[in-house]
């Protein structure tokens, strides 16, 4: 006797639309995906092999010169790129290592019943909604050498002035800074939200087992938030990797390329139409980098979810 | 009732079949690309000059395009005629784009249509030879017709002349005079001068110095550039003398912040684009006067001025599309736009140099000068100006040229004297494949 499985005798009779419709709806992404993303992907792993030595000669395959030049002293874009490597590292880092503990300090501030405490976090929370570009086109105006306003209250002082976009030290602090006003309020939110998700009787046990204030943020609040943290931390730096607006009103990455970072500086090659290898090399290595992050943001919270159950 | 019906189609059909055939007489639009470096009334200006073509030319329309930027308009060009299109008819582009439209072969060069001129030489004669340069190859061919050209020149603020017990009528004429009288104007209030050099593009301010100490960084033949000479490594030396006295910020001041501080009295001298005259001219609220930039060592002429020029010049597309006819009407429509009339016309809408001497002599340019005495520095100064950086690979040339000069004049760059030499090696690497044809 033939055992008929229960699942397999209704579909038989379905007819042909309602099978094909699952393939159907998920067509039109899948075509997407792969004229924008698995396509240029592929076609950026090829370029990154390749090399023409004119402009109308055809590519010829160059095996991984393309990327040796990214990190050789003695070829100019690899005397740029190590650089430009680095500063990201650092726009990164030090965005990070800020506008967390201050976002935290906010958030911490903002979830008590204070006095107009819709207008506190809208202050905190409005350079989140201001567009990136006109952020820093009033940035750019604040740092300008002689006009700006920095700089005058500076003078008014008789403080002497910096020329903060245009001093090779004082430009990526002054474009991380502008990065970390305008990200600050946005990982306030995060941990606003995560707060709220504490329950109060904790705190309450706390304080009854006497457990100080420091105490209760550095053994209740800080572990608790965690999760938070490390999903702030993640997406911090996808962000600061994909860095690019800014960079084209504060400088466009002067003096010296010592405030470009990767993505900025892809975007520079590749619409100057420099040698597309290199572009592509860079690329490759650009979301190589991104995947690693954006993958280790979902094997933790995988993780986690099964640390929970057990 | 059937047999009527499909009679009606048959004769619709017949109809637009014969349309483009009837039109064909000769009814021709050409497509005008143009871009924006400066502001001003420019889309009304190129449908006037486009109105009164078209009245010598009944036949001829022209559709005016404005297309962003220089580079946008490069970038759009390029990725029509790849794409399969038809790219425009004419553009506006930068003079220095010759060799990536060359090696793309989709533009025609000025010289057939100038070779059936009357007088070919007489033709090439009344454009500024100094605008020329980079509209010739190395062979002498004249390729692009200069239309809205610029070169550098100095601004200086005359009542801080006056202020420190300086001739306000005399500009400092070399770059000794310029140190010395930088070193009087400057104060904590103000920069006695101010260069940008700082920002993405240092090598057209630096060509400058390049061509006052006696190499250009580029020559007529595109398939050299002179990064790692004498001249270049003297002319760091300068600038870097220039802020170590702290009379200029140290690496240059910002192109767009430049005009700005002059205006403010935060710099007494600049040196800026002529683009930047009628900015001036309209904001200054003190009197101003205007120079040649500052000579390096006398040469055996016994100056050592220099400047390179700047801009757009109109270039006629083909990729193998264009008819005869088009294309002639391309070529008499850039010749409007190259004209005397059209030259004064442009450079009182926008401040750009008219590209001819015999502008210069047209009651509208002489009533501009008579009132603005100002405006007659560039041309006279453009005897002693040269060629800017065009070479094969120009755009990449050019990345190359001013990342390791911004590298060494902002102080970013440990070892200057390897820079350039890996710059030049690298340079070379890239124009090698194109020597020797």
């Amino acid at each position: 006797m033939t055992v008929v499985s229960p699942a397999a005798e209704p579909r038989r009779g379905k007819p042909w639309l309602q099978r094909a419709l699952p393939y159907l709806l998920v067509a039109p992404t899948l075509i997407f995906i792969t004229m924008f993303t698995l396509r240029p992907a592929v076609q950026a792993l090829w370029d990154s092999a390749h090399s023409r030595p004119r402009a109308n000669q055809p590519f010829a395959y160059v095996g991984s010169q393309n990327y040796e030049d990214l990190f050789n002293e003695r070829h100019f874009i690899g005397r740029q790129y190590v650089k430009i490597l680095h500063n990201t590292l650092v726009f990164t880092g030090g965005t990070l290592v800020v506008s967390l503990p201050l976002a935290l300090l906010l958030a911490m501030l903002l979830n008590r019943k204070i006095r107009a405490l819709g207008l506190w976090r809208f202050c905190v929370f409005y350079p989140v909604l201001l567009p990136m570009i006109g952020g820093a086109t009033i940035w750019a105006f604040l740092f300008s050498d002689s006009i700006g306003l920095l700089n005058t209250i500076l003078r008014s002082f008789n403080l002497g002035t910096v020329p903060w976009l245009l001093d090779p030290d004082t430009v990526l602090p002054s474009v991380i800074a502008v990065n970390i006003w305008k990200q600050t309020g946005y990982f306030m939110l995060f941990y606003l939200a995560g707060l709220q998700g504490i329950p109060r009787d904790i705190y309450e046990a706390a304080e009854l087992d006497g457990a100080g204030l420091f105490r209760q943020f550095w053994n209740l609040t800080l572990p608790l938030l965690r999760r938070t943290t490390l999903f702030l931390l993640i997406i911090g730096v996808t962000f600061g990797f994909q860095t690019v607006e800014q960079l084209e009103v504060m400088g466009r990455g002067n003096p010296a390329n010592r405030s470009n970072m990767l993505l900025y500086y892809i975007f520079q090659l590749r619409n100057e139409k420099l040698n597309t290898g290199h572009v592509a090399a860079m690329t490759v290595i650009l979301a190589l980098i991104l995947l690693i992050f954006t993958s280790s943001n979902f094997f933790l919270f995988e993780r986690g979810r099964h640390d929970e159950k057990a | 009732m059937k047999h009527k019906l499909v009679f009606v189609f048959l004769l619709l059909g017949a109809l637009v079949w014969s349309a483009p055939a009837l039109a064909q007489d000769e009814e021709i639009v050409l497509d005008f690309y143009y871009p924006a470096a400066v502001s001003g009334p420019l889309q009304e200006a190129f449908e006037r000059y486009a109105a009164s073509f078209t009245e010598m030319h009944p036949n001829v329309s022209i559709n005016v395009v404005f297309t962003g930027s220089y580079g946008q308009t490069r970038e759009t060009v390029r990725t029509e005629i790849e794409g399969g299109g038809a790219g425009p008819d004419v553009a506006v582009m930068l003079s220095v784009d010759l060799y990536s439209f060359i090696e793309d072969g989709t533009i025609i060069s000025a010289q057939q249509y100038i070779d059936l001129l009357e007088d070919p030489q007489d033709f090439v004669d009344d454009f500024f030879p100094a605008f020329m340069l980079n509209s010739v190859d190395a062979e002498g061919n004249v390729w692009t017709l200069p239309f809205q050209r610029s070169t550098p020149i100095l601004y200086y603020n005359k009542e801080h002349f006056a202020e420190v017990g300086l001739d306000p009528e005399q500009p400092p004429r070399n770059l000794d005079e310029l140190i010395e009288f930088a070193e009087l104007l400057t104060n904590d209030e103000r920069d006695g001068i101010q260069i940008p050099l700082a920002g993405d593009f240092p090598s057209w301010l630096f060509q400058s110095f390049a061509i006052a100490h006696g190499q250009n960084l580029v020559s007529h033949d595109p398939t050299e550039a002179f990064l790692n000479t004498e001249a270049t490594k003297a002319s760091l030396a300068a600038i870097q003398e220039l802020g170590d006295r702290g009379v200029m910020p140290v690496g240059g001041s910002a192109w767009g912040d430049t005009p700005t501080n002059f205006i403010a009295g935060a710099a007494s001298m600049i040196y800026h684009t002529t683009g930047s005259l009628t900015f001036i001219r309209n904001n200054a609220t003190f009197e101003f006067g205007t120079g040649f930039l500052p000579s390096g060592p006398p040469n055996e002429d016994g100056e050592g001025y220099g400047a390179p020029t700047g801009g757009g010049n109109v270039y006629i597309f083909d990729n193998g599309t264009h008819s005869e006819a088009e294309l002639q009407a391309a070529w008499e429509w850039a010749v409007h736009l190259a004209s005397a009339d059209i030259q004064a016309d442009w450079t009182t809408t926008t401040g750009y140099i008219a590209t001819r001497p015999s502008a210069w002599e047209s009651e509208a340019l002489q009533n501009l000068v008579a009132e603005w005495p100002q405006y007659t520095t560039a041309p006279a100064q453009l005897q002693y100006a040269d060629k800017e950086i065009a070479t094969y690979r120009s755009i990449d040339v050019q990345v190359m040229i001013n990342t390791v000069l911004s590298d060494i004049i902002s102080g970013n760059e440990s070892d200057p004297d390897l820079a350039l030499e890996i710059y030049q090696e690298q340079i070379d690497s890239l124009l090698e494949p194109y020597r020797g044809e």
